[in-house]
């Protein structure tokens, strides 16, 4: 019942914390969906973009954060803060998100988006009307795994002044401080499901019925 | 009215063309069936019609205009569409799927409504039952009229179909294909169809252009291509039994001797039918004379003799 004493004596701190990484990983979300959905969308018009972006996109993620956190944080612009903690998660959300958009486009029945260009819908109309409505079940797939990724990895960003709920974590650690630990890990844990959840929801009504019934084949 | 003048098409990295200089002239109001087997340019001529592939050599005109001046996009818009099943968007109902064009047009609402429940009742299906209803939740032959219906949508004047009742099975095929013919007797569309069913052919067609390896071999009408098959391969498409098919091309009437038909019994054949009726029914009754009416009343006789002389008449002269 320690857990519990703890999140209830410390839960002013503990509210401040969960807000600050609930923003960061909102604010990260916004900006990557702006950015990787439209690269995503290039690089499946013009092909020859694919495999450098994609590969661009593999490098960064395999790259550890905690050092690319600290990378950010000794260029003066960026410094210790949200600015570093952004552009860092920024970039690991490159891969999953550009990478689901890209085979989303790619993956519609290239016979129907024919028949589209056929009944004189313009490229951009076939963008909207046609491939980005099919690919919707692949794209929120990126966008789901993402959200999770991104809510998890946003507790390194402790290190460079963020203070989220990876400070509980990393204090719990330094302190063996097991309630800590664990209040941080369980919490964070929610903030993902959470943001799981109100994608599904918003995947519910963008899906098409028409393709529902199609994946579940 | 359409026309092709010396179009050619080269693919990159192939030796031989796709289509090699051909030229086709399609009236107003008729069905043109494009006929060969697969891989013998009829579908990249369709394409060619709409812009979808644009011609290496040569030019497609309509109306006297050549198409290469067209945006591409507004000239599909003004030409109806139809290809397989696969070609309705699944993300989209039925209503949804006919009303594409007229919303590209930007036709008001309670237009776009009223021209969707009209097109549904015009190829038979019910708006209330089918309208809402997802591509997935139809039969083959309901995606196929959905097909239909949505590239009349704006009433174009030039309709491409690309083997469109060719993925149903062969009673509906005969069904929509008897229902299209009758639609067209009062649309009179100019039509561009492309099939490998030679029979679809000749039941569809008022000229047939027959293809093999991107050449034009012979256009006609069915009655010509039947005569007079151009060449081995022509005559090999029209298989062994051609004299029967031509029986399918002429009514009893031509054939037909007026008077009475002594010592007749209670079967005939209607003035109307197509001559292979009459056969059909002396092999059945083992005669060589059937009765022809005109509704309950008889208006003459069809012998052995006249069919089996009409036969060696219009297609004695064709190779082997």
């Amino acid at each position: 019942m320690g857990l519990f004493t703890f999140i209830l004596d410390n839960f002013y701190r503990i509210m401040e914390y969960t807000w600050n990484h609930f923003t960061l990983v909102l604010t990260v979300m916004l900006l990557s969906l702006l950015l990787w959905f439209s690269v995503g969308v290039i690089i499946s018009r013009y092909n020859r973009l694919a495999g450098p972006v994609l590969g661009l996109g593999n490098l960064l993620f395999c790259l550890p954060s905690i050092s690319l956190f600290g990378l950010f944080m000794t260029i003066p612009l960026l410094g210790l803060g949200r600015r570093s903690a952004v552009l860092a998660l920024l970039l690991y959300a490159m891969m999953p998100l550009v990478r689901n958009v890209y085979q989303g486009i790619k993956s519609v029945d290239p016979r129907v988006v024919e028949a589209g260009r056929g009944m004189g819908l313009s490229p951009w109309q076939l963008l909207w009307q046609i491939q980005v409505p099919m690919a919707w079940p692949v794209i929120f797939a990126g966008i789901r795994i993402t959200v999770v990724l991104i809510t998890g990895m946003a507790t390194v960003a402790t290190f460079i002044g963020e203070r989220n709920l990876g400070r509980l974590i990393h204090h719990g650690i330094t302190r063996s401080h097991s309630e800590m630990i664990l209040a941080g890990a369980l919490i964070v844990s929610v903030v993902a499901l959470v943001l799981d959840q109100f994608m599904g929801r918003l995947e519910k009504k963008l899906v098409s019925p028409g393709l529902r019934y199609q994946q579940r084949e | 009215m359409f026309e092709l003048h010396e179009v050619t098409k080269r693919f990159p990295g192939t030796d031989t063309p796709a289509v090699d200089r051909v030229s086709l002239h399609v009236e107003t109001g008729e069905i043109c069936m494009l006929l060969g087997p697969s891989g013998c340019g009829k579908t990249t001529i369709l394409r060619m019609i709409n812009r979808l592939i644009e011609p290496t050599f040569g030019s497609v005109f309509i109306d006297g205009q050549d198409i290469a001046q067209v945006n591409p996009d507004q000239l599909r818009r003004g030409i109806g569409y139809v290809i397989q099943q696969i070609g309705l968007l699944p993300h989209r109902t039925v209503e949804e799927n006919i009303a594409l064009v007229p919303r590209l047009l930007k036709w008001p609402q309670n237009r776009v409504s009223g021209r969707v429940q009209e097109l549904l009742e015009t190829v038979g299906l019910d708006p209330q039952l089918v309208g809402k209803k997802f591509p997935y939740q139809l039969s083959g032959g309901q995606m196929q009229r959905v097909g239909v219906a949505r590239a009349l949508a704006v009433d174009p004047p030039i309709m491409l179909m690309d083997e469109p009742f060719g993925a149903v099975d062969p009673i509906i095929r005969l069904r929509l294909q008897d229902e299209f013919l009758n639609l067209q007797q009062s649309f009179r569309k100019t039509i561009c169809f492309v099939t490998h069913d030679m029979n679809e052919a000749l039941k569809m067609g008022d000229k047939i252009a027959i293809l093999n390896n991107g050449r034009l071999i012979q256009h006609g009408t069915p009655r010509e291509i039947l005569s007079h098959p151009a060449d081995p391969f022509v005559s090999h498409l029209i298989g062994e039994d051609r004299g029967v098919k031509l029986l399918d091309l002429v009514c009893v009437e031509a054939l037909m001797t007026s008077g009475d038909n002594d010592g007749a019994n209670g079967t005939c054949v209607q003035l109307n039918d197509p001559a292979k009726t009459a056969l059909d029914l002396m092999l059945q009754e083992n005669t060589d004379r059937v009765t022809v009416c005109q509704g309950q009343n008889v208006a003459g006789y069809v012998t052995w003799g006249a069919i089996k002389e009409y036969v060696h008449r219009v297609g004695g002269d064709g190779p082997g």
